[in-house]
């Protein structure tokens, strides 16, 4: 019964939808609303305005700065949510069913995980720096970095990965993200803008290109570091075992 | 006849009531999760096909490339937010899903809401 | 241009700040942490009250964000409704903030503390952000941030029904956020823009009309699932009574009030100048869906037998209140709108905080257990009494004042109906309040419940709750210091 009222509410739903979309302009039209009114300033300045070629980047950092400030903060209240749920792991030693698991990796695995863990690392570093380039950005390398902690921590086992990148260690740079967001604010508020503006109107006009430059760098940095350490968090919140359910080695 | 040209709309809405069937209907919590993110997956695609032009390029200004053959960047930066955002959301989704089935035993949620009418029932008496 | 057009970013930013630093200070001095979560929400409150004055009641501050020129960057825009908002925000978390430095350690288990105060500080900054943005896919932003924090607040607790609570806030609240992004979309496709101010401009000229009234539609559904309006309302009753109390007090206080007020936003700021017309349809349904929540929680607050349960049902009731405010699309109602959210804030956060100290003091919850309750508590109990006839709508307090605008707004706008539907909404008030209040003091209490000599909760909760309850007399009596600001930022916005 349930089911079937279900099904009536969504394809009712589905149809108001389809019928929106049907009256929509139409997809890849060169003159549709959303190419005449705020794009054209964006594609053509970007590269000036924001001293970015890649725009996405542009409007992520610059233009639209203080939305990114806000999402560094959502993926921040993501961990302290699941901290909140969680718990966070005691100090010294903690352990996830992969370290009790009694068939330990293969030394194949093991070998590549070793092997490839600097490289995936090389390239995060390369995709964070490269950010107002290319494709890539803080999270996407933040990611990356993740990704490589979260192959290791499933390889090793908590307690190898915990003893590489410690508490203390993630601690303090797990908020990375926005505290580079509000001191790079209130720098541009010192220097005579707005919060977030990049392009200090009390210096000299020709450092300012340069000063936009390194001032998106070091946010992408933040931002890369920020949410690497995050997830890591996250994941080691999630992996931990209660004491009281595993069992004792 | 519109409808034809927006087919990758027609996708996404379908991908949206897919996603929405399964978070009202399926028992299972992680289902309905799944199902969730079914529903951000859809947005998302609205949003990326949105900013579509036709024989569009990367905005990227590097080599001359031309602004005008540019697709739109906007979606493509909201959607970096919007992705962030649908992975806290799960994070923070699923641990609820450890401590639920740490303390219940189960995944059904017709378990979980069954346990909660007799708790109802018992605090009553 | 002063020093205090900067005020609004560095209220929302501050305690952001705040609260990511905190698990450093967590880390280091654990004990220090709750002293520290105040600082930042008070250097906010200070900021938004150096700001009283210099906003005008038919005006705004326009902040760009980065100095980019609104359509193309973010724009902070507070005016007089939304400065409001700000302070009532600021002051309701201070207070339910020094509350809960006593009460949550009952509650929450000590490794959890720091992230139960960094949360707390999220969701008072996103609170900041979300009522001042100019932006609407800021908004989104904003709103997740309070969605998140909000989910895992009533998590917080740790026991079966507090986790079963919340996983079920978050499977009605994840699909209405997906819902607002999708709507976002929509309007962006047939606007090209994301500024309110902006969009509003353009929605007026805009040929597609059936996509701006599905994305309204879209826009009501899902910040009225945050809102908890009528049919949207389940996760609300065992979310808000779950909860630790201050957060109770601030879901039930602040963030359906803050998700209402994102309604007043799209619907007069984005779609009102232009648009009326078309989503007429949309807010009559709202008004009907409002006035069957007005009944529904009055007669649901009625038949409960805990406390908690009883106070989140008149929430629902309450929140049918401002919306009736709001589709009486006239001054009055709008100004009673907002001065109903001032009001409601006060008095639910102090009932909520009131159920709290009951909760510490003896572990009591439910109802009958409160019977003669005034002997040990009598200072609560009074408190309690203060902010009932607040949420009645009695003469010297702020819920006459509230509830008398929203009349006039709906008797303007020639809604008879929804007039006979807000009194008989009082009257039920009346019901569940008075019984409550006849337990405390007129009937004897039961063998051993309560000792017959004053025995309080501790003055850091039992100051808040006696602020609150003033508040709600104070705004009672000197209603004539915003009531004509209100209205004129009122008739300015519509």
């Amino acid at each position: 019964m349930k089911k079937i009222i279900s099904l009536l509410f969504i394809s009712a739903l589905g149809v108001l939808l389809l019928f929106v979309v049907a009256s929509m302009p139409r997809m890849g039209d060169p003159e549709s609303p959303t190419r005449e009114h705020v794009i054209p300033r964006y594609l053509e300045n970007a590269e000036e305005e924001t001293n970015s070629p890649n725009v996405i980047t542009g409007i992520i950092l610059n233009y639209r700065g203080y939305d990114t400030s806000g999402e560094v903060t959502v993926i921040f209240c993501a961990l302290a949510c699941v901290l909140a749920i969680l718990g966070r792991e005691k100090r010294g030693r903690i352990h996830s069913y992969v370290d009790r698991s009694p068939v330990p990796a293969s030394p194949v695995v093991k070998t590549m995980v070793r092997f490839l863990a600097p490289f995936i690392i090389l390239f995060s570093v390369y995709t964070i720096l490269h950010g107002e380039i290319s494709p890539g950005g803080g999270f996407q390398g933040g990611a990356i970095v993740g990704a490589s902690i979260i192959i290791f921590t499933t390889i090793f086992g908590l307690w190898e990965a915990s003893r590489r990148i410690p508490q203390k260690f993630r601690v303090p740079l797990e908020g990375s993200a926005f505290i580079i967001f509000f001191i790079v604010g209130i720098l541009g508020i010192v220097g005579g803008g707005n919060f977030l503006t990049y392009a200090w109107p009390n210096i000299a006009n020709n450092l300012q290109p340069s000063v936009v430059l390194w001032l998106t760098i070091i946010v992408e940095i933040g931002i890369g570091l920020g949410g690497a350490m995050v997830l890591i968090s996250i994941l080691f919140a999630m992996m931990r075992e209660e004491e009281a359910i595993a069992p004792t080695a | 006849m519109r409808l034809l040209h927006n087919y990758h709309y027609i996708g996404a809405v379908i991908l949206f009531c897919i996603g929405l069937y399964t978070v009202i209907v399926r028992r299972n919590i992680i289902k309905k999760l799944i199902g969730l993110n079914i529903m951000e997956t859809a947005v998302f695609f609205f949003y990326i096909s949105l900013g579509y032009v036709d024989n569009g390029i990367a905005p990227i200004r590097v080599g001359g490339a031309d602004p005008s053959k540019m697709v739109n960047p906007i979606p493509q930066a909201l959607i970096l937010t919007g992705i962030v955002v649908a992975v806290s959301v799960t994070a923070l989704a699923l641990s609820l899903v450890i401590l639920l089935y740490r303390q219940f035993g189960t995944l059904d949620v017709d378990h979980l809401m069954r346990d909660e009418a007799e708790e109802a029932k018992e605090a009553g008496e | 241009m002063g020093a205090y057009r900067h005020f609004p970013v560095l209220m929302i930013t501050i305690p952001m700040l705040g609260a990511v630093l905190l698990p450093f200070l967590g880390y280091l001095r654990k004990r220090w942490v709750a002293t520290a979560t105040l600082l930042p929400l008070a250097v906010s409150a200070v900021l938004g009250l150096l700001l009283i004055g210099r906003i005008p009641a038919d005006g705004y501050l326009s902040y760009e964000l980065g100095s980019w020129p609104p359509p193309f960057g973010i724009e902070i825009r507070v005016d007089y409704l939304g400065l409001f908002m700000m302070l009532i925000v600021c002051g309701i978390s201070l207070l339910a903030l020094v509350f809960s430095m006593r009460y949550i350690e009952r509650e929450v288990e000590g490794p959890k503390l720091t992230a139960f105060y960094v949360l707390f500080l999220l969701l008072s900054a996103a609170m900041l952000g979300f009522t001042a943005t100019g932006d609407i896919f800021n908004l989104f932003v904003f709103m997740e941030i309070l969605a998140l924090s909000s989910y895992a607040l009533v998590a917080v607790a740790g026991n079966r029904n507090a986790v079963r609570a919340a996983f079920k806030y978050l499977l009605m609240g994840a699909p209405s956020s997906i819902m607002v992004l999708l709507a976002i979309g929509f309007l962006y496709s047939v606007t090209g823009s994301l500024n309110m101010a902006d969009l509003s401009t353009r929605i007026a000229e805009s040929s597609y009309s059936e996509v701006l009234i599905v994305a309204y539609i879209l826009f009501v559904i899902g910040f009225g699932v945050k809102a908890a309006l009528f049919p949207m309302h389940m996760w609300l009753p065992d979310a808000h009574s779950i909860a630790p109390s201050p957060v109770s007090a601030m879901l039930s206080g602040l963030l359906v009030e803050v998700s209402a007020f994102a309604i007043i936003r799209v619907t007069f700021s984005v779609f009102g100048s232009g648009a009326e017309n078309l989503i007429g349809g949309t807010v009559d349904a709202l008004g009907i869906f409002a006035a069957a929540a007005v009944l529904f929680g009055g007669i649901m607050a009625i038949i409960q037998k805990d406390l908690k349960m009883m106070i989140a049902y008149s929430t629902i009731s309450h929140i049918g209140y401002i919306f009736l405010g709001i589709t009486a699309f006239t001054a009055e109602g709008l100004a009673g709108a907002m001065y109903h959210v001032l009001d409601h804030g006060l008095a639910k956060a102090c009932l909520f905080l009131c159920a709290g100290s009951f909760i510490y003091v003896k572990g009591y919850r439910r109802i009958d257990d409160l019977k003669g309750a005034w002997r040990q508590m009598p200072w609560t109990c009074f408190a309690f009494a203060v902010a009932s006839i607040s949420v009645i709508g009695v003469p010297p307090t702020a819920g006459f004042i509230s509830k008398w605008y929203l009349i006039l707004g709906n008797i303007e706008a020639g809604n008879y109906f929804y007039v006979f539907v807000l009194l008989s909404g009082s009257i039920l008030a009346a019901v569940y309040c008075f019984r409550v209040i006849y337990y405390m003091f007129f009937q004897p209490p039961k063998e051993g419940a309560w000792e017959s000599r004053t025995n309080e909760a501790s003055p850091s909760m039992l100051a808040p709750i006696w602020i609150l309850s003033f508040g709600t007399l104070f705004f009672g009596v000197f209603s004539y210091l915003l009531i004509p600001s209100l209205l004129k930022a009122a008739a300015f916005l519509l």
